[in-house]
């Protein structure tokens, strides 16, 4: 058990950063549940052209296994890039894949969603190939900042910084949702989308503002945890998106505060679980939560609590 | 998804409705194609093409089951078919060491892997349509996970290795062990599942599934057990899959965990959709066209899968029901009933009049029913809360038998949702409901309609775009019992069930006249006019063999003319066929001279109950109409 005690605070650390992701590819799922009621089954792919867009961003600006830009601007470069290039594929995928379909029935949406995640993994598959591709972060961080300790828990540079990331861009959200006009439209949009189509508030526009946000924070997501595992593949994406499904839906889906729990529960549920269990386990754990919240508590945690869904 | 599935439905009723003579042409043309097709192959790769395309037809008409029939995004679909496989792989080879015979694996196969579904799909089924196919999703990843992993500590899948060299399959003596053999009996396995799904989708079963379809809260509404009837369809895939999963593995000789994997399923899907979800023609085309054909373009074979996702895309948004659609010749001749039979134009007031005078002739006029002091259904202390709002508070009344009770009352005075509590779609937070003397307080809809009661919706709940003689037959549905295997096997019983249910539902249709029968018999109830729609509405529940009707203003929308038409319809209900009617009207020349009795209602609470000058002369309900005077 002692052992089990040492290794906690550790398994926290991993746990919340593994989390925060889960989180921010939650949050996409959820804000598009929120408003248009669909499963957006390509959001896992979206994360994956994130990590690809970080790689690609990385590899340009390395000559000689040397970053030629100071590290702080490249990690900003890669996550800033990879939020636009996701954010731009989403709402491509919703103009051609969703708007056709926004009055025909849920099925219909469904395996049209199903469609744009066969296609996008194997649009990166046809042109990037199927090799794991590495990120040589080697170089973008020096030696003796890479990791420190406290105690017996050891802190990774990438860690924390991708903690901290994390939180800004969920704090950022937070305020664009709570104070800004868009915001306020996101709101009324997903209360009740003719409503607020009547009250003058262009619903296409909010849509694509939606899919706009969630891609790029799913794009982030991507290269971040690109950053802390250092390789992508054209097949994260589907891994990445159950879990970020799962965490939704841990949270309460609809909500955005419900999915930033969620998701942090998740991370932290699954790297509590890695001490008990081998590691190819992990995955079948986050599942069986996931079957096991759906049957028991289907709206979730923060469900009924929190009203407020976007 | 409604649009294609009624062409399909048009098109196989059509086949089904062909001279025997046509049929059994058909029947010929087919077996013999499929007794030659194994030895035209031009060399023993092509022959394998054509037993995969065999397996795949299977598949994709098992899919079709779950996706098509009861639209159920079932992502575990390829899951249950590697759940067959492996069961094969480890109870016929020398993994375990167990070898039992072909024709023992097979079924338990198949009864296995419904099993795991039944297990899956009952605690995810009452969830929403994307939370099942999550759920199932997972399942599939769990799945995966499994056979890769479960070969440490003790070996059972095989890991990434799989698990090959099976027993040889040996039927009575039969050894299937060559190509050819194969061919065979996969391809005879595919033509009976093609077989059952064109019985089950004809019976009251596939009926029930397209009603929760179209709208699966007056499917219930109307009798069809949704849960159940969802079940059974995710249970059949499952069942399928399993069997095909057993053959597939049998002619590999082995099972590897890619095998079962997402794109297996995504080429399913792609069949599925490009035949047209619930085309059963039209699937197994589509399933012919997705095995054969990439195999002219192999050269484009890193394009594959990309393809299937356009495939997808573009058939959702532009085609969604398929290729098959709206192929015309295989629909069924249309009657043309403005023309008669020279062919010369007819107006349309002489076939309403015509068949209106035909109609008056049969229908007996003559008041046989009043209404009797026995309590038929009875209310005590209903209430129902909507977080705080009391919609219905603290109602009881009774109503006889054979008696017409109206209710009346401002908009939101808990009307509809008094119906709602009485059809089981709300259970009522307090009180008790009789219906003959039984409790049926907390019954699910489905019960209640069982029971006799039977309700019409104000703002029109049809199954728009089946035929009208369909809408109608939902209606039968729980008066009839056929399960799966009698529907499969076309048993005297269900045979009989199916007679039975078309003589009443025409007797019923009938006494609406030319309105709902004739031309109209066979029009998609969305072609109706308003007014006629709202006749199907009460035909529908007349159907059920209700003894009470519950209808929620069956007069809304109606022009003067059919407000006295339907008026003198009521009573007859009433006068001439008994049934006892609990209404709810707001035009009160409606209201006065078809009820027996009248209760209004204001806030959820009975302000005035009695004969109709009673309650109209009432202070308290001219109040609760028009507000207080000013004092």
């Amino acid at each position: 058990m002692n052992i089990y005690l040492e290794q906690l605070p550790q398994q926290l650390i991993n746990g919340l950063t593994l989390g925060g992701v889960y989180a921010l590819i939650a949050i996409g799922y959820t804000m598009v549940y929120g408003i248009l009621g669909m499963l957006n089954f390509a959001h896992g792919e979206i994360y994956m052209i994130g990590g690809f867009t970080g790689w690609w961003v990385l590899h340009l600006l390395t000559r000689n296994n040397q970053v030629i830009m100071n590290s702080a601007l490249v990690i900003s470069l890669m996550i800033v890039l990879a939020m636009a290039v996701s954010g731009l594929v989403g709402i491509l995928t919703e103009r051609f894949a969703y708007r056709p379909l926004r009055n025909a029935p849920r099925i219909n949406l469904l395996l049209s969603a199903l469609g744009v995640s066969i296609f996008l993994q194997n649009l990166v598959l046809t042109y990037q190939g199927a090799k794991v591709r590495v990120f040589h972060i080697a170089s973008l961080i020096p030696q003796d900042l890479r990791v420190f300790h406290v105690g017996s828990t050891v802190f990774s540079f990438m860690r924390v910084m991708v903690i901290s990331v994390t939180f800004l861009l969920m704090a950022l959200l937070t305020v664009v949702i709570k104070k800004t006009k868009v915001g306020k439209a996101m709101r009324a949009t997903a209360q009740d989308i003719e409503a607020a189509t009547f009250m003058g508030i262009d619903v296409d526009r909010i849509v694509v503002v939606v899919f706009l946000i969630g891609s790029a924070l799913g794009g982030a997501a991507g290269t971040m945890v690109g950053l802390l595992f250092t390789q992508v593949d054209y097949y994260v994406g589907f891994q990445a998106g159950l879990k970020g499904f799962t965490a939704a839906v841990l949270g309460g889906i609809g909500s955005i505060y419900g999915a930033m729990l969620g998701g942090i529960l998740l991370g932290l549920a699954e790297s509590l679980a890695v001490t008990f269990l081998p590691s190819a386990y992990k995955d079948v754990v986050a599942f069986t939560i996931l079957i096991i919240i759906l049957i028991i508590r289907p709206q979730g945690l923060m469900g009924e609590k929190i009203p407020e869904k976007v | 998804m409604n649009y294609e599935s009624n062409t399909a439905a048009a098109g196989e009723v059509g086949a089904v409705s062909w001279r025997s003579s046509n049929r059994l042409i058909l029947y010929g043309v087919v077996a013999i194609l499929l007794i030659i097709a194994p030895h035209v192959m031009p060399d023993s790769y092509w022959l394998r093409i054509y037993t995969m395309t065999g397996l795949w037809v299977m598949l994709a008409l098992g899919l079709n089951v779950v996706a098509g029939f009861a639209g159920l995004l079932d992502l575990a679909y390829v899951a249950f078919f590697g759940v067959g496989g492996y069961i094969f792989a480890l109870l016929s080879s020398a993994q375990f060491d167990i070898h039992l015979p072909f024709l023992l694996v097979l079924p338990l196969a198949a009864i296995c892997t419904m099993g795991i579904g039944i297990a899956l799909g009952s605690t995810s089924i009452r969830l929403k349509g994307d939370y099942l196919a999550i759920v199932t999703l997972a399942f599939a990843q769990i799945f995966k996970l499994l056979l890769l992993n479960l070969d440490s500590p003790i070996d059972i899948t095989g890991g990434v290795n799989g698990i090959f060299g099976f027993d040889p399959i040996n039927i009575f003596g039969l050894h299937i062990a060559s190509a050819h053999a194969y061919a065979y009996l996969i391809w005879l396995a595919a033509v009976l599942v093609a077989a059952g799904s064109f019985r089950i989708k004809a019976s009251r079963i596939g009926r029930g599934w397209e009603a929760i379809r179209e709208d699966e809260l007056a499917a219930e509404a109307m009798g069809v057990n949704t849960t159940w009837m969802k079940l059974m369809a995710f249970a059949g895939g499952a069942f399928v899959a399993g069997a095909a999963g057993c053959l597939f593995a049998s002619f590999q000789d082995s099972v590897f965990p890619n095998n079962f994997d997402f794109q297996q399923l995504v080429i399913v899907y792609c069949m599925v959709i490009l035949g047209g979800l619930g085309n059963i023609t039209g699937v197994i085309v589509g399933a012919v066209i997705l095995s054969i054909l990439p195999e002219f373009l192999r050269e484009y074979g890193a394009y594959r899968m990309m393809s299937y996702g356009l495939i997808l895309i573009v058939l959702m948004a532009l085609r969604p029901q398929g290729i098959m659609g709206d192929i015309s010749f295989l629909s069924r001749k249309q009657k043309r009933p403005d023309k008669d039979e020279t062919g010369r134009l007819r107006a349309s007031t002489d076939l309403y009049y015509e068949s209106r005078d035909h109609a008056a002739e049969t229908r007996q006029t003559e008041t046989q029913f009043f209404k009797t002091n026995r309590i038929m259904l009875e209310l005590k202390n209903i209430t129902q809360d909507f977080g705080g709002i009391k919609a219905v508070n603290n109602l009881s009344f009774v109503l006889h038998e054979k008696e017409v009770l109206s209710i009346i009352g401002p908009n939101g005075a808990g009307k509809t949702t008094l119906f709602n509590l009485i059809s089981g779609i709300y259970p009522p937070t307090q009180g008790a409901i009789y219906f003959e003397g039984a409790p049926i307080t907390g019954f699910k809809p489905h019960r209640v309609v069982r029971s006799g009661i039977a309700r019409t919706f104000q703002n029109l709940r049809l199954f728009n775009n089946m035929s009208v003689f369909d809408n109608a037959r939902v209606g039968r549905f729980c008066r009839t019992n056929a399960g799966p295997v009698s529907v499969l096997l076309n048993l005297p019983r269900h045979r009989r069930e199916e007679q039975e249910t078309d003589r009443k539902t025409r007797e019923i249709l009938e006494l609406f006249g030319a309105r709902l029968t004739g031309y109209r018999f066979d029009q998609q109830a969305m072609f109706l006019s308003y007014a006629n729609r709202r006749r199907l509405e009460i035909a529908r529940a007349l159907a059920t063999d209700a003894r009470l009707l519950l209808l929620d203003e069956p007069s809304a929308g109606m022009n003067p003319q059919e407000t006295i038409e339907i008026t003198a319809f009521i009573k007859t209900l009433r006068d001439v066929f008994g049934y006892t009617i609990l209404v709810i009207e707001h035009k009160l020349n409606v209201v006065r001279s078809i009820s027996d009795r009248v209760i209004a209602l204001d806030y959820g609470i009975k302000i005035a109950e009695g004969s109709y000058d009673e309650v109209a002369g009432n202070v308290q309900v001219i109040e609760a109409y028009l507000g207080r005077k000013r004092q």
